[in-house]
C-alpha cells in the first residue's frame, strides 16, 4: 500500500485540513462576543491604546466595532467552507490572510499561541501556493507553498524537543508534572501514574526524543506517515490534559505537506 | 547539496537556542508575533505569575470586610466534545496568558514607571471586576496582586508578591 501523495491531491487535502481548523476556530470566536464586547475582558475601547500609530487606530477602531468584527467573522467561516466545498483561490486565500491578521492583532498579537502560529503558516503556504503561479507556474507554485508548510512544521516539533532537551527539569522528568499539575483540568490525581518520577521520566524522554527525531519524516513517505500518526496522538493527548483542541486540527492541516515533501526526490535522497 | 542544507538548517536551528543572542521588541513585533513563531512550548519550569484578588464591604458597623486573596486561575471541566469546540476554555488559556504577558510588561517597564499606564494593567483591572463580581456580587472595594509562585511535583516551593494594586473603590461604592 502506497501512502504517497500527488501534488493535487496533497493541496486539497491541506485546503479540506485546513478549512476544518479554521471553522472550529472561527466558531469558538463567534461566540466570544461578550468577552470582545465592549464590557468584557478583551474589549477593544481597552486594547486600542496598544496600536502605536493614529491613523491605524482609527482604521482598526472602525473594523473592530463589535458588529463588523461579527460580521467579519461569519463571512470567514463562509470562506472556509467554500474553500472546503470547492478549493482555493488568491481571492479566498488573500481574504483568509488579510482576516487572520486582523483576528491576531484583536487577541494582542495571538488567542492561543501555537495553533495561531501554525493557522498563519499554513494559510501563508496556501496563499503562495495561489498568488505564485502567475510567474512561476501553478506546479511550482503549489510546492514552493507545501515547502514552507512541511520545512515550518518539522520545525516546530524539532524546536519543541530540542528546547525541552537542553532543560535539566524536562530532562528529570520533574516539568512534565509540574506542567501537568498546573493544567486549566486542575492538578493530576494523587494516583495518577506521571506523579510516579518513572514514568514521568519515560513520558518525557519520549515525547523529547520522538520531536527531536521528527526531522528523519522527510526520509521516506512511510516514516512520515509513522511521525504524522504519533503525532495525531501527541496533540491529542495535549488536548486531554491541557484543553489545547486547536493544536490538534492546525497541526493535522501540515500532515499533508509533510507525507507530501517526504516522498519528493530530497526526501528520498536525504 | 539541498540535503546538505536541510541538515546544516537543523543544526543552526539547534545552535540558536544554546547561543543567546539579543531580543529585539517593539509594539508591532508583539502584535505580528505570529509571523516569527519560536516554537517553544512548555519549555522553562520557574516563577509563574498567579494573579489574586481580594473585595470588601462595608459591615452593619460601617467597617470594611474583606474576603481571604483568592486565585484568579481558569479551572474548567473536561469533556470529550472539547476537541471540537471549546470555546470557554480557551478563554480560559487566553486570560491566563494576559497574566503572563502583564508580568511580562512589568518586567520591561523602566525604573520608576507607572504600572497603571499599561495595557495589561488596565485588562488585570477589567478581569478582577468580572471575576469578584461573579464570585462575590456586588463589593465596594477592590485589590489585586501579582505573585510570582515556584511550583515544585509536590506543589508550592516558593512564592513572591511582584506587585500589589491600590484598593480600588467601586464606581457607586
Amino acid at each position: 500500500m502506497s501512502w504517497s501523495l500527488t501534488l493535487p491531491q496533497a493541496l486539497r487535502l491541506t485546503e479540506c485540513l485546513f478549512a476544518w481548523s479554521l471553522a472550529i476556530q472561527t466558531i469558538e470566536f463567534l461566540r466570544m462576543r461578550t468577552a470582545t464586547g465592549d464590557q468584557g475582558l478583551w474589549a477593544w475601547p481597552l486594547q486600542r491604546r496598544d496600536i502605536p500609530l493614529t491613523r491605524v487606530r482609527r482604521l482598526l477602531d472602525g473594523l473592530f466595532m463589535p458588529q463588523v468584527h461579527q460580521l467579519h467573522l461569519a463571512l470567514r467561516l463562509l470562506a472556509a467552507i467554500a474553500l472546503f466545498l470547492q478549493g482555493g483561490s488568491l481571492a479566498l486565500m488573500a481574504f483568509l490572510f488579510l482576516g487572520n491578521v486582523l483576528i491576531l492583532i484583536r487577541w494582542r498579537g495571538a488567542f492561543n499561541g501555537g495553533s495561531d502560529f501554525l493557522t498563519l503558516v499554513v494559510l501563508t503556504g496556501l496563499l503562495m501556493a495561489h498568488a505564485l503561479d502567475r510567474w512561476f507556474g501553478a506546479e511550482l507554485a503549489i510546492q514552493a507553498g507545501l515547502w514552507y508548510i512541511c520545512i515550518q512544521a518539522v520545525t516546530s516539533y524539532f524546536m519543541s524537543g530540542a528546547v525541552k532537551a537542553l532543560q535539566p527539569e524536562w530532562r528529570s522528568g520533574r516539568a512534565m508534572t509540574i506542567f501537568l499539575n498546573s493544567a486549566i483540568y486542575g492538578p493530576l490525581p494523587l494516583r495518577h501514574p506521571l506523579r510516579r518520577p518513572a514514568w514521568a521520566l519515560l513520558g518525557s524522554w519520549t515525547f523529547i526524543i520522538w520531536e527531536c527525531v521528527f526531522p528523519l519524516a522527510l526520509v521516506d513517505v512511510t516514516y512520515a506517515v509513522a511521525f504524522c500518526a504519533v503525532a495525531m496522538v501527541f496533540h491529542f493527548l495535549v488536548f486531554w490534559f491541557f484543553g489545547l483542541n486547536r493544536f490538534m486540527w492546525a497541526w493535522m492541516a501540515s500532515f499533508p505537506a509533510i507525507i507530501w515533501c517526504a516522498g519528493q526526490p530530497l526526501g528520498a535522497g536525504l | 547539496m539541498t540535503e546538505a542544507l536541510l541538515v546544516l538548517y537543523f543544526v543552526v536551528l539547534f545552535a540558536t537556542l544554546i547561543f543567546k543572542s539579543r531580543v529585539v521588541q517593539g509594539p508591532w513585533l508583539f502584535l505580528l508575533r505570529a509571523f516569527f513563531p519560536n516554537w517553544k512550548f512548555f519549555h522553562a519550569v520557574g516563577y509563574v505569575p498567579h494573579l489574586r484578588a481580594r473585595c470588601a464591604r462595608h459591615d452593619e458597623c460601617g467597617q470594611l470586610v474583606w474576603t481571604d486573596w483568592m486565585l484568579i486561575y481558569p479551572r474548567r471541566r473536561r469533556h470529550w466534545a472539547h476537541l471540537f469546540h471549546n470555546t470557554d476554555t480557551n478563554l480560559g488559556l487566553a486570560q491566563q496568558n494576559l497574566v503572563d504577558h502583564f508580568w511580562s510588561d512589568l518586567n520591561d517597564l523602566p525604573d520608576g514607571a507607572d504600572a497603571r499606564q499599561l495595557v495589561t494593567y488596565t485588562m488585570m483591572e477589567r478581569l478582577v471586576a468580572l471575576e469578584l463580581e461573579a464570585r462575590h456580587g456586588t463589593h465596594s472595594h477592590r485589590q489585586f496582586e501579582l505573585r510570582m509562585v515556584l511550583d515544585d511535583v509536590g506543589g508550592e516551593k516558593d512564592a513572591y508578591t511582584m506587585l500589589q494594586s491600590p484598593v480600588i473603590v467601586c464606581p457607586g461604592a
